[in-house]
């Protein structure tokens, strides 16, 4: 009858009082033992569980049995290295054998190891972790920039270019309000004197009232065209558009720049405004009948303060 | 029995085993008999007689008896060897107690 025998045989009235747990426990820990103890460590440990008062008692004793093989395994694994020739009779203890398995892991740890350090020196050497810590983003940093200053350019003399005082838009006030009253332009022919001194007095007076048009409701809020660039670098001036205008304040042909404002992103942006605007223009009226014309105006783009 | 000596760690654990021991130091004891006399736990124990019948100071053997007709596993019972009751005398003659071989 074997050792494993005995205890399985020796086990069974055991593991009738006790119940199942608390021996698939002892069963359990002594099989992970080392080899050379399990069968002995089976034995004992049931033969001890059998002497618990308790089933509590008992769990706990199956419990400490599991760590109790951790410790031994980890003992015996110590004690393998010392060679020893102590032999008991049954069960003894058998130390100091190395097996295969331990030698591998030993091995693989310790190469585990040596390209570890091989790979941290590299790493020094090669300036990697340099590299890495330049990977790794650093903290953002706001830095506060100073705003550019604006161009301080003098406004064109716009009026010497334009016959006609022209409008203005205005960014101050985003609704732009257009003056309502509109240009009048009257002029009234004279007679051409005669000869002989005597003038006829004028049979027929020939008068046309010309109310010059504009921009008119629902045209475009200039500020939706200030560029941003612009207003990023502070840019302001005074651009005029000419544009031609037809009797339903439509816009008879593009716009052109009669004076620039300084920068072209103005002038495109006001070139742009007056486009969009083509519908919303008050037609110029001579004796109160719209008809197509060309005039120019101002817009300016200012910033708010 | 012309075995070296090995070095054991000597814990309070270990204490408690060898004093369960020399309450009479030529009883044979069991795994569950140490444990109520020193009031460890299973997880302790085990190890430390491991430890002691590895390093010499103990024997061990199976209780004979028969696990049928007694209705119970064997026992493995523990006993000092001489080398073991010498140690364990010195230690305890060291801790300020004395010990009746």
């Amino acid at each position: 009858m074997t050792p494993r025998d005995e205890a399985q045989g020796g086990a069974r009235p055991g593991l009738a009082r006790s119940g199942g747990l608390s021996h698939w426990l002892v069963r359990h820990a002594a099989r992970r033992s080392p080899a050379a103890l399990a069968q002995r460590l089976e034995e004992e440990w049931l033969a001890d569980l059998a002497a618990q008062a308790d089933a509590p008692s008992r769990l706990r004793f199956a419990l400490g049995c599991c760590w109790a093989m951790r410790i031994i395994a980890r003992d015996y694994l110590a004690s393998a290295a010392r060679a020893s020739d102590h032999a008991t009779e049954h069960g003894a203890i058998v130390l100091g054998q190395h097996g295969p398995s331990s030698y591998f892991q030993r091995t693989t740890i310790l190469f585990l190891i040596l390209c570890l350090h091989v790979f941290v020196i590299y790493g020094f050497v090669t300036g990697l972790a340099q590299k890495v810590i330049q990977a790794i983003p650093g903290p953002m940093r706001t830095t506060i920039l100073d705003q550019p200053r604006a161009r301080e350019m003098p406004p064109p003399p716009i009026t010497s270019f334009l016959p006609t005082p022209p409008r203005i838009f205005s960014l101050v006030a985003p609704t732009a309000q257009f003056p309502p009253d509109a240009l009048k332009d009257s002029f009234i022919p004279q007679p051409l004197p005669q000869p002989g001194g005597s003038a006829l007095p004028p049979t027929r007076s020939t008068q046309v009232i010309r109310i010059v048009g504009g921009p008119g409701r629902g045209f475009p809020d200039p500020d939706d065209y200030y560029p941003l660039d612009s207003r990023r670098l502070g840019e302001t001036g005074v651009a005029t558009v000419r544009v031609c205008v037809d009797d339903t304040g439509r816009l008879a042909s593009a716009p052109m720049i009669a004076h620039s404002s300084g920068s072209a992103r103005l002038d495109v942006a006001a070139l742009k405004l007056a486009m969009a605007g083509s519908g919303h223009y008050r037609s110029t009226t001579e004796d109160g009948k719209p008809v197509s014309y060309c005039y120019p105006y101002r817009i300016r783009f200012q910033l708010k303060q | 029995m012309g075995k070296e000596e090995q070095p054991v760690r000597m814990s309070l654990q270990t204490l408690r085993v060898l004093e369960a021991f020399l309450e009479n130091p030529t009883d044979e004891l069991a795994g569950a008999d140490v444990q109520k006399r020193g009031g460890l736990a299973s997880g302790t124990l085990y190890p430390i007689l491991l430890r002691l019948e590895s390093a010499g100071w103990f024997v061990s053997r199976w209780e004979a008896v028969d696990p049928s007709s007694v209705g119970r596993p064997r026992r493995r019972l523990y006993r000092l060897t001489a080398t073991g009751l010498r140690r364990a005398s010195e230690i305890f003659a060291t801790f300020g107690r004395g010990v009746l071989v």
